[in-house]
């Protein structure tokens, strides 16, 4: 073996450079070849900055500023010369502002709108002030400007779950809002019925001063109390609807909006740890229960339902078994911001025992680095291991809302955010931010965008009301090109002969791991003159499979400040450690129904079945034809053609064809014993002793719809037989 | 908001009424009109769908079939002549909890309350509107209705209506919003009932017209429709009217009809022989006024105060100048 492949193939192996090392990948400011064109990110137009929009409806919360900008240039912008000068000079805006954000700027649209007009005017550029000002009376949101970094996560989840909260609080105070008017109009009508109501001093007083003179209240009140209704309010009622309203009044979970000063003060349902959380909910779960038991027999007592005998031992057992999960989720929900980095193992425990318990806990776990070394074992590198770890526990518990994403990502995935928010149970929202690594000048956005696209954290969620099976509830169709293990981009450089070279290339978990300086280790770049054919790239070696000792290195390609193209070897343990990350992916995949293996099975054994019938029939067709059909089976006997025909009636007994009754009161009029009305105040014959037969014909011939039947006589000595007889044949 | 446990815990309370508990005193109409099969079916609606009769009221005009109210034992309005619709519009207004009915003759609903017919349909509020149509006054002793048939004899006109009688049918299908349109005879029982049923369960503006009979002053005048079911066409269809096989039998003139179609039910509703008899048209898509006109803000004593002081504001004579 040639030297110089001895001594990559140990580089590879071991991490040591035998003859030397040639470069440091760092001391060049490399990156990733893919990576080469992102470098001055705030002259991009893309998701970020985020616009946090106040008072927008409910899918507008978070917006991009590019869409605004977007929608303004829209709507402010002809299609015609004017509007490209408008279009041009807004989207110079657009790129001012992002470049103030980038720079650390911060504070609402507005704010950086105005920051930025002003330095752009100074320009002195003609009609600029022009174009600015129709563009910005055309911006649809306001609201504080974000750019992807370590604060974003927490504040976007915050904003997005204030939208939620007061979306459902909204609807609490009007319920509340209502039973308390009519809880308390029940209340007025008790007491001007009352004896209390009709005194003299009460009447005076609601007459009011102007004409107080004009009337004598005692005479009032003497003449009222004598025309007093029977039901007036019953005193145990009274004192039940009295303290009903003053629980719903003294409530501390939804505060009326601008309620600060005066009134209670509410509940705060912002924690930065579980424990916090779970303390408060219990604190508060007995005025939960208090309260959600004042709304159930408010709800009872302005529809009248409530009755003492019944109800009353019910609601005195009222308790949280009777409240229910469901019950709970009518009440606000608990954000709880955490670092997954410094969560210990208790941490872990108590998260993963509140969000198994079903309490309405919105955990977002924010991890910053997920290039982190193993906690357990010195020098091995597990990635992302417990971010992964924390999500696939809460997936395990199967009623937890579950979504993982990179920062980089969650502007696309804002309507699963929200989704996650109302989801009526827990939720964990696990983020990697890209800000806590050692990238160097790798702005987090890109960082946590490479992150998912390596694989290394990729986005999912897990939506246990979305349907009853894993096809409907798990979903990977954030990530780019899920069907593959590694996502695949068209790059274009030149050689040495200055020709354009197109190629495809991969990015694995190794692109991703070449952005951060402290594994450099694991790389050596290798001077062009010794580049060779042995030098392969990353994708292709973790597809080899080699028993003996490696004949072929992996390397990556690299592109410097200056844009010219470097290789660098891999290390063994980052080719390992990607093996174990793409091993990771397929199991998300096989969840998602993506190269599902017991499907791939179920197809195969189909297919062959398929096939196997298929051979069969070519040869049965080749061979003699077959026997005639059998003759088909007779038709199943006992089943009859048509309905059985209706049962006969007796014609010597009088009947009614009672569903035909139109309850036209003709016969019960005639003789209201003989002839009844049932249930449905329809007829049929009651007592056909309790009348004559002449009664039974004069109703057969009364009847419109000629329903009565009235028989033979009962009574041989009726007089006038032989007539009534004549006239009751049409009706037999 | 809905507390699923207790609400689950609660039902086991309800309370079956019977029918007894909906029949507000003896009918004084005469026996054979057709009024009485009419409350008969609707006092059993209100017993299978549980109604609370505090949560019930029926509103009427004047007429025969407008006494409806008195035989109710819920809240009623016994109203004015061809004001049912305006009353009832304002109590749904002001009480949409409430499950509202109207009774309404074809006097008082197509004579002297036509305007208010018009536009009650147009405003498709939710209710459940009952055309009592007789054909004749009833109530004052045989005067012609509009719906008298052309050459009926009556005191106004002894020598015969001189027009053609008014449909009430295809009017109502010819007014924008029209929502719910069916018809249905007084003698066929197990029809009212259905027709009556599913005109309650639809969300807005219900006119079911009633063919009924007046056996004081126009004994005969269905004679030939009552005996004779092939004079009856029944329209049925999935999402329409289906009948028992019982029925079946007896009714074998029968149509498919999508509710859905406009067009057609506009066709069928002009034919009066035979008497088409179903839901002619049914979209629960319109919109209901009272739903467009929600202001969401609830009617506290002090927002009421304010809202009658600023229009009292507005005829009262400032000595100093409006303040």
């Amino acid at each position: 073996m040639h030297s110089e492949l001895q001594a990559q193939l140990a580089f590879h192996l071991t991490g040591v450079w035998s003859a030397g090392r040639p470069e440091a990948s760092d001391a060049l400011e490399l990156r990733p070849a893919l990576l080469a064109a992102y470098r001055n990110l705030s002259r991009l137009r893309y998701d970020f900055p985020l616009v946090l929009a106040r008072n927008a409806p409910h899918g507008g919360a978070v917006q991009s500023l590019s869409g605004l900008m977007d929608r303004a240039i829209e709507d402010a912008a002809p299609r015609d010369g004017e509007g490209e000068r408008i279009r041009g000079h807004v989207l110079r805006m657009e790129q001012a502002i992002r470049a103030l954000v980038a720079a650390g700027g911060g504070g609402s649209l507005a704010t950086l709108w105005d920051t930025a007009a002003g330095r752009l005017e100074s320009s002195g550029e003609d009609l600029l002030a022009d174009s600015l000002s129709r563009a910005r009376a055309a911006l649809k949101a306001d609201g504080e400007v974000l750019d992807c970094g370590k604060a974003m996560p927490a504040r976007l989840f915050e904003h997005a779950w204030r939208t939620v909260q007061e979306s459902k609080a909204r609807r609490f105070r009007e319920d509340i809002d209502r039973l308390i008017l009519r809880l308390s109009d029940i209340l007025a009508a008790g007491l001007a019925l009352s004896e209390e109501g009709r005194s003299p001093e009460r009447l005076r007083a609601e007459v009011g001063a102007a004409h107080r003179e004009a009337f004598d209240f005692e005479a009032m009140s003497r003449l009222l109390a004598g025309s007093l209704p029977k039901g007036t309010l019953p005193e145990s009622r009274r004192r039940r609807i009295a303290s009903l309203v003053s629980v719903l009044e003294s409530q501390r979970f939804f505060p009326a909006p601008g309620e600060r000063a005066g009134g209670v003060e509410p509940y705060a349902f912002v924690f930065e740890s579980c424990a916090a959380a779970l303390r408060a909910f219990r604190e508060r779960r007995p005025a939960m229960i208090a309260l959600a038991q004042a709304v159930a027999v408010a709800r009872l007592e302005v529809e009248n339902e409530y009755v003492e005998s019944k109800h009353d031992a019910f609601f005195e057992e009222f308790g949280e078994n009777v409240l229910g999960p469901k019950g709970v989720t009518l009440f606000p929900d608990y954000l709880v911001r955490i670092g997954a980095a410094d969560m210990q193992a208790a941490g872990h425990a108590g998260l993963m025992e509140a969000l198994g318990a079903g309490l309405p806990l919105k955990v977002l776990a924010q991890t910053d680095d997920i290039l982190d070394e193993s906690p357990v074992r010195d020098g091995q590198l597990a990635f992302g291991a417990r971010s992964r770890q924390l999500a696939a526990m809460a997936i395990a518990l199967s009623e937890v809302y579950v979504l993982q994403s990179s920062a980089s990502n969650l502007f696309q995935l804002r309507e699963r955010i929200l989704r996650g928010l109302e989801y009526p149970g827990p939720a964990l929202f696990s983020v990697f931010s890209g800000a806590g690594g050692a990238c160097g000048e790798l702005a987090p956005y890109l960082v946590a965008a490479a992150a998912m696209e390596s694989r290394a954290f990729p986005a999912f969620s897990y939506d246990p009301s979305a349907g009853e099976d894993w096809a409907s509830r798990f979903s990977l169709e954030n990530n780019p090109r899920a069907d593959l293990d590694w996502p695949v981009h068209a790059i274009a450089y030149e050689d040495d002969e200055h020709q354009r070279i197109s190629e495809e290339l991969a990015f694995t978990l190794v692109d991703f791991v070449g952005c951060d300086r402290r594994y450099a280790k694991h790389f050596a770049t290798i001077p062009r003159a010794m580049w060779n054919e042995r030098m392969i790239a990353v994708p292709e070696y973790l597809v080899r499979e080699t028993k003996g000792p490696p004949e072929k290195v992996p390397c990556l390609p690299l592109v410097g400040r200056d844009g010219t193209l470097h290789r660098a070897i891999v290390g063994e343990k980052l080719i390992r450690e990607a093996r174990r990350c793409r091993e990771a992916w397929r199991s998300l995949q096989e969840l998602a129904g993506i190269h599902n293996s017991h499907a791939e099975r179920l197809l195969a054994r189909e297919r062959k079945a398929w096939e196997e019938q298929r051979t069969a029939h070519a040869a049965a067709a080749l061979g003699p034809q077959p026997a005639a059909e059998a003759p088909a089976p007779a038709a199943a006997p006992g089943v009859p053609a048509q309905a059985e025909p209706e049962e006969e009636r007796p014609r010597d007994e009088p009947y009614i064809e009672t569903p035909r009754c139109t309850s036209c009161n003709e016969c019960t009029q005639i003789n209201d014993k003989m002839f009844v009305y049932d249930s449905n105040k329809q007829a049929s014959i009651g007592d056909p002793d309790a009348g004559t037969y002449r009664q039974l014909v004069e109703a057969a011939e009364s009847c419109q719809v000629s329903i009565i039947h009235p028989g033979r006589p009962r009574n041989p000595a009726e007089p006038g037989l032989d007539e009534l007889i004549k006239r009751a044949e049409p009706f037999l | 908001m809905t507390i699923t446990a207790p609400e689950c815990l609660l039902r086991l309370y309800e309370e079956h009424p019977d029918l007894e508990d909906y029949q507000g005193g003896a009918p004084r109409w005469c026996a054979g009109c057709g009024d009485n099969a009419i409350l008969a079916a609707v006092q059993r609606l209100c017993r299978d769908e549980a109604l609370r009769p505090e949560k019930t009221a029926f509103i009427s005009g004047i007429g025969c079939s407008s006494r409806f109210p008195h035989y109710m034992k819920t809240y009623g309005f016994h109203g004015i002549h061809g004001r049912a619709l305006p009353v009832a519009e304002g109590v749904r207004m002001a009480r949409p909890d409430l499950h509202v009915f109207v009774s309404t003759g074809d006097g008082d609903c197509c004579s002297i309350g036509a305007g208010h017919w018009i536009h009650a349909v147009r405003y498709n509020m939710n209710m459940t509107v009952f055309l009592h149509d007789n054909h004749v006054y009833g109530l004052t002793k045989k005067q012609a209705s509009p719906t008298s048939p052309r050459g009926l004899r009556t005191n106004t006109t002894p020598r015969g209506a001189y027009l053609e009688a008014l449909n009430p049918l295809t009017v109502t299908l010819g007014v924008q919003n029209a929502s719910f349109v069916a018809q249905a005879v007084d003698w066929i029982p197990e029809i009212l009932y259905s027709i009556v049923s599913a005109a309650f369960h639809h969300k807005g503006f219900s006119f079911v017209r009633i063919l009924q009979r007046c056996p004081k002053f126009l004994p005969d005048l269905f004679d030939p429709w009552l005996h004779d079911p092939q004079k009856v066409l029944v329209l049925t269809h999935d999402n329409g009217l289906q009948l028992s096989p019982g029925l079946a039998k007896v009714h074998k003139n029968r149509r498919e009809h999508d509710p859905a179609d406009l067009d057609r039910a506009r066709e069928i509703a002009s034919g009066a022989d035979p008497i088409p008899v179903g839901i002619l048209y049914r979209n629960p898509g319109v919109p209901c006024y009272e739903d467009l006109r929600r202001s969401g803000k609830l009617r506290t004593g002090a927002f009421v105060r304010a809202g009658l002081e600023a229009e009292l504001d507005k005829f009262t004579i400032w000595p100093q100048g409006h303040a």
